[in-house]
């Protein structure tokens, strides 16, 4: 299985090997999680780690940076075996992590945050200062110390932390997944970042799972499945396509709609939604827009600028909204978030386990959650257990949820697993509207094609959808019209057949003042 | 082994757990106070005479009202620390409803019993309403309200209270026999009788079960109390949920003092049993919120509190050897139930992979 | 979110169990009960007393251990075996009646009750065990049954003859009394004070303020609310105050000392227990001597008599009195002499309710 192709491609790196890693294995009960690892980073190259959620790549991480000791195997740091027993035994020996949210504080400035912790190396003052415009300037980061941290931007912000790291001593730079928060033209600028850093003879390891920018950006690639290494390649010799098929271990589905079943009959009807804020700029500022009986509507923007909002106001879980939302000719905006539910509109919330799950509740306990007044899980005013048990196995089956029963905490259950449980759910009942925010957000790639499945088959139903993504492709595949939200407001409407997801990316970022209307 | 069979040792193996540590730590207690441990055990265990088991028996029966009052709060994670005041302002009105008998017979035991829910309800709702308007913690709010439950029944008992020749006691009118609740005799020794109101604590807890395990308002009660936010998602109005489990809170804490009330006391006075509502708390605790595990919390509290005369007065400990064992009973059940609860999450995660496991080996079997 | 709530439960838990601990007293049976199973003196006898104390038990510094002084000199004298036990907070009245039922069936008699938090317990238990004696402290509701005795204390003559001494010392026709708990028991004290203080001076002013009410008892053991209570009094122009108020009293004496006023004491002669800092400002206090009347009986139960009905310790067999440390009563001892002598002959007879 494992085979690690050293110098065989014609980019292969050759130089010296910064970190080895050798048969890592670290096993929680009943899960292993890490087995047989073997990984080497050549110094002054682009190491990426790729591999489905759940395959060990957090773990490897935190064995790497020292938050966990691996169960068995050996980590060598500059030929040097080391045991890295705590994060500052890992910043001793040059491993620096940058993870995916950011640990700063808003209202320090960049120089204050920097030295945060790490008062001893060049003090606070005048020598930390220009110790961190040494950093910026050699690796091009462009971060001046004085700064706010709450006056830059994500891209902005994460370069502060890679500053961070630098500032620390690292050599070995791990960043977990640094380009889910960023938009196109930002992955970008951290690219280039990391080539600055490569070039200053550092390593980087970069753990992602969009291949595409693996590829770009890459130097040599670690696939990981099941907790082990399945090949280092070269991102020359292979292509996205063959890369996911190493990490799946199987054929690839893609999110790509197929004939439009948009028909004329609007369903959902938002007009000039506003969410007024005491003092400030309104968090959703006259939304309006349709959605028509089997259409999927996706709405692309940069996270925070107001989805969240749209979404929970036309679910009624938003009180202090205005303007008008009706639902099949029905003016719903008076009902609460039960009758909202009841009157049909199915909801796969953002975040899974705070708005989706009783995470200790048992899965057929979950069936229920949402569908409290409607049948099969409830007879009246009492709770109709058998009927809720056999429909959660139902959807067990229908929708592949890998569970040895019904009546297992929805806590066990793989991310994957608990979001297919929840779309199942919310698909239950026939539903006439689908509010879907980030529905595969941390979902394996087996999960999500079935997820994508599951959406499009209900939209030829006649289902319409609202999809809200981070991820610009899924939203391209599956939707049949584009919205891009910024700062509360609709800027924009594509046609994702011919929009770029770097068109997009500039309308999120409010670059492209001049708003194409491509549709 | 089966997941049930599992299962049910995983259940036993916590209160096991708990025990041995409660014994150890104890004993450990009474070395160091050089009391004798051999002594102590040997009472503790010794068994009980026949008015000892009625006390135990009726004592639990007030306990376990308690507990369940406190226990309808943690499902929906209310900390409602006030169950005691509301049992003493309930059981004030009780009294002075019942003594004043507006009413015949039973039917004025009925009046009472309604006006003490009534009234625990309406106090543990003041929080309730505060909490779902005002955000104010219905821990803070409970315990002032606590503060003025004293006073406030300590003022009305001085305008409602008569005096018995002699006694330097005061309490309310007492109930007239016809209205007060009678008592199981089950032998002829003197004191071996116990509360007719058992009965209805019994009824509670079955009800208690029922509401939260089978309805779609306890589901409700109980979502809410896992998660609010999935709770608004799915649709649950949570300021109803806790203004409506407060109320429920309350009124079953109303009933706290009635067995009390009308199988002993026959009024409320200054030697009205205290305490209750914060026993309450430490029972749920050890129950589990579970209604068979509350009736077994307030049975262990109530023969611990009954072993403490003749620990006193036969072997010659403190009264506060007993405190402490059930303060150290209440922690090690704690802990050992969330020990337990941590090792039964891991033994599912593993039935889990075991499952993905074989699924996905006998998948790339089929695509190879 | 869960953990914290279960890691507050814990806490929360925990507080209970300590604060259990704290209000069971900290001085109960573990050390008594080696002073109790010992014999002292010379004399041994067959007797085994057993001893129900109130809340707070042996080491009050107030009433429960004037009644354990009182059985510590009976133990000594006659050779008794005793065994002691005490009332927790707030404890159920099936407690305290199998209390009285452990005693009675370990063979102990008799069984004396401190406190009249006993007496609905006693007159159960009393029928239960009539072979056994039982006495019962501040109570007289069951002065009728065979086996027990009352053990009361006329306190508003005690009361009367310290109103007199308030009445004759104070310079501002102005006195003040503070009572624990606004209980029967207590109001005695306070209409014995009243009736002698007006028959010095009838146009004398009294304030007269109660810590607590029942069923809150906090007022007997809160010298914070007692100092204020007692400063408010003295702000207002009073310049003696008596105390009936246990463990508050402290309180008192020092709102006293600080505002230059002067004390009175109660139940014991607390001139002679009380802080050096405050000792003078305590020109004489009410006796109540529970320990003589525990005595007494007991001293009766040596000679092999079990007395019945209700005893009333009163002026007249030095049950109560007032006491004269500090000399600071001295020049009106044949005054105060004068109106016992007529309390006693019954040419006044001193109100045990409060006239207000």
């Amino acid at each position: 299985m494992t085979s690690t192709v050293e110098g065989s491609g014609p980019t292969a790196p050759t130089g010296p090997v910064s970190v080895r890693l050798r048969g890592i294995g670290k096993r929680f009960p009943g899960v292993i999680a890490n087995d047989d690892i073997d990984i080497d980073v050549h110094r002054g190259t682009i190491h990426a780690i790729v591999g489905e959620n759940g395959a060990g790549k957090s773990t490897l991480m935190k064995i790497l940076y020292g938050v966990q000791p691996p169960d068995s195997g050996t980590i060598e740091i500059d030929g040097e075996q080391v045991r890295l027993s705590s994060p500052a035994d890992a910043i001793r020996h040059g491993v620096g992590m940058v993870f995916q949210h950011f640990m700063l504080a808003d209202n320090l400035t960049v120089l204050e945050n920097v030295v945060l912790g790490a008062e001893k190396l060049h003090g606070i003052g005048g020598a930390a200062r220009a110790e961190i415009a040494r950093i910026s300037a050699a690796y091009g980061l462009d971060i001046h110390p004085d700064t706010l941290v709450e006056d830059l931007g994500v891209g902005a912000r994460q370069r502060v932390e890679i500053l961070k790291v630098l500032y620390r001593g690292a050599r070995i730079v791990i960043l977990d997944e640094p380009t889910a928060v960023l938009v196109p033209q930002e992955v970008e600028e951290l690219f280039a970042n990391l080539q600055g850093l490569k070039r200053e003879g550092l390593s980087v390891i970069f753990i992602s799972h969009k291949l595409d920018e693996v590829l770009s950006v890459a130097d040599e690639i670690t696939v990981i499945r099941r907790g082990t290494t399945v090949r280092t390649v070269s991102p020359s010799e292979v292509t996205a396509r063959q890369l996911a098929e190493l990490m799946v271990g199987s054929e690839l589905p893609s999110p790509s709609t197929e004939t439009s079943t948009v028909t004329d009959q609007v369903l959902l009807s938002v007009r000039d939604l506003t969410l007024p804020v005491p003092s400030g700029r309104p968090l959703l500022d006259a939304v309006s827009f349709d959605i028509h009986r089997g259409e999927v509507l996706g709405i692309a923007g940069v996270e925070g600028n107001g989805q969240a909002e749209l979404v929970e106001s036309i679910m009624g879980m938003r009180p202090a909204a205005t303007g008008t939302v009706s639902l099949d000719g029905q003016d719903i905006g008076g009902l609460s978030v039960r009758r909202r539910r009841e009157a049909g509109i199915g909801y796969v919330p953002e975040d899974r386990h705070r708005h989706g799950l009783l995470l200790d509740a048992p899965l057929w306990e979950n069936r229920i959650l949402g569908h409290q007044t409607r049948s099969p899980s409830v007879k009246g005013p009492l709770i109709d257990k058998a009927g809720a048990r056999s429909d959660t196995q139902r959807i067990i089956e229908q929708y592949d949820v890998r569970t040895p029963g019904a009546d297992v905490l929805a806590r066990a259950l793989s991310g994957g697993n608990q979001q297919k449980l929840i779309v199942g759910r919310e698909m239950s009942g026939d539903p006439v509207l689908l509010i879907a925010a980030h529905p595969t957000r941390g979902v394996d790639v087996g999960a999500q094609a079935a997820i994508w499945d599951h959406i499009k088959a209900a939209r030829r139903e006649g289902l319409a959808v609202l999809l809200i993504s981070a991820d610009l492709d899924e939203l391209i595949g599956l939707s049949d019209r584009i919205e891009v939200i910024l700062r509360g407001r609709l800027v924009g409407t594509f046609d994702p057949a011919h929009v770029t997801p770097e068109q997009l990316g500039s309308a999120m970022t409010g670059a492209g003042d001049d708003t194409e209307v491509s549709a | 082994m089966t997941p049930r069979m599992t299962k049910l040792l995983l259940g036993l193996s916590a209160p096991v757990l708990a025990l041995v540590a409660a014994f150890a730590i104890t004993s450990l207690v009474l070395l160091i106070a050089g009391d004798p441990v051999g002594g102590v055990w040997g009472e503790i265990l010794s068994v009980p005479e026949g008015r000892n088991i009625a006390n135990i028996v009726n004592s639990a029966s007030v306990l376990y009202l308690s507990g369940i009052a406190v226990a309808i709060g943690f499902r929906m994670n209310l900390f409602n620390i006030g169950v005691d005041g509301q049992y003493r302002v309930a059981a004030f009105t009780a009294a002075v409803v019942a003594g004043e008998a507006w009413l015949p017979g039973y039917l004025n035991t009925v009046l009472a019993i309604v006006c003490a829910m009534a009234v625990g309800a309406l106090w543990a709702g003041i929080a309730g309403v505060l909490r779902a308007t005002r955000g104010v913690s219905e821990v803070i709010s409970t315990i002032m309200l606590n503060f003025i439950a004293t006073s406030l029944v300590a003022f009305l008992l001085r305008k409602a209270a008569v005096r018995e020749e002699g006694s330097n006691n005061i309490g309310t009118k007492e109930i007239p026999e016809g209205s007060r609740i009678p008592s199981f005799s089950f032998g002829d020794g003197p004191g071996q009788e116990i509360y007719g109101f058992v009965v209805i604590a019994v009824l509670v807890g079955v009800l208690y079960w029922f509401l939260l395990g089978s309805t779609r308002f306890g589901f409700d009660l109980r979502a809410t109390g896992r998660s609010t936010t999935a709770a608004v998602a799915s649709g649950i109005s949570v300021t109803k949920m806790v203004v409506a489990a407060m109320l429920l809170s309350g009124a079953v804490a109303g009933l706290v003092g009635m067995p009390l009330l009308f199988g002993e006391s026959y009024t409320y006075g200054s030697t009205f049993q205290s305490g209750l509502g914060f026993a309450g708390i430490a029972i749920a605790l050890l129950g589990r919120n579970h209604p068979v595990g509350v009736a077994i919390g307030a049975l262990l509290f109530a023969f611990l509190n009954e072993q403490s005369n003749p620990l006193q007065i036969l072997v010659g400990v403190s009264p506060d050897i007993v405190a402490i064992t059930q303060g150290v009973i209440v922690l090690t059940v704690v802990v050992s139930y969330e020990l337990v609860r941590r090792y039964g999450v891991r033994l599912e995660q593993q039935s889990v992979a075991r499952a993905l496991e074989s699924e996905r080996a006998q998948r790339e079997e089929v695509t190879a | 979110m869960r953990r914290n709530k279960k890691l507050a439960s814990i806490f929360a838990v925990s507080i209970l169990a300590l604060g259990a601990t704290a209000c069971g007293g900290d001085d109960g049976g573990s050390d008594n009960a080696g002073d109790g199973a010992s014999s002292g003196g010379g004399a041994s006898s067959d007797v085994k007393v057993g001893m129900a104390y109130d809340v707070g038990g042996r080491g009050d510094q107030s009433f429960n251990d004037s009644a354990a002084a009182g059985l510590d000199k009976a133990t000594d004298e006659f050779g008794f075996e005793s065994q002691e036990s005490e009332a927790t907070d707030g404890e159920a009245e099936s407690a305290r009646e199998e209390r009285l039922v452990t005693f009675a069936e370990a063979g102990y008699d008799p069984v004396i009750a401190v406190g009249f938090a006993y007496a609905e317990a006693l007159g159960k238990v009393s029928e239960q065990y009539p072979d056994t004696h039982f006495a019962i402290i501040d109570d007289s509701s069951l002065a009728d049954s065979p086996n027990v005795a009352s053990l009361t204390f006329a306190e508003e003559q005690g009361s009367f003859l310290v109103g007199a001494a308030a009445a004759l010392k104070t310079e501002a026709d102005h006195i003040g009394f503070v009572g624990g708990v606004e209980t029967p028991l207590i109001q005695k004290f306070q209409a014995g004070y009243e009736a002698g203080a007006q028959a010095v001076n009838p146009d004398i002013t009294i304030d007269v303020t109660y810590l607590s009410q029942p069923p809150d008892f906090s007022g007997f053991g809160d010298p914070a609310k007692g100092k204020t209570a007692a400063e408010g009094m003295f702000d207002g122009g009073a310049d003696i105050v008596y105390h009936a108020a246990g463990g508050s009293g402290g309180g008192v004496f020092e709102a006293a000392s600080e505002a230059g006023g002067k004390a009175i004491g109660v139940d014991s002669d607390q001139y002679e227990t009380a802080d050096d800092s405050v000792k003078d400002v305590i020109m004489t206090s009410m006796l109540k001597n529970v320990d003589v009347a525990v005595y007494e009986y007991l001293s009766k139960v040596a000679d092999g008599d079990f007395p019945a009905g209700q005893t009333t310790y009163d002026l007249a067999v030095d049950g109560v009195g007032y006491s004269t440390s500090g000399g600071q009563i001295d020049d009106i001892v044949d005054q105060l002499d004068d109106y016992k002598q007529q309390i006693i002959d019954g040419d006044i007879t001193v109100p045990t309710e409060p006239t207000s």
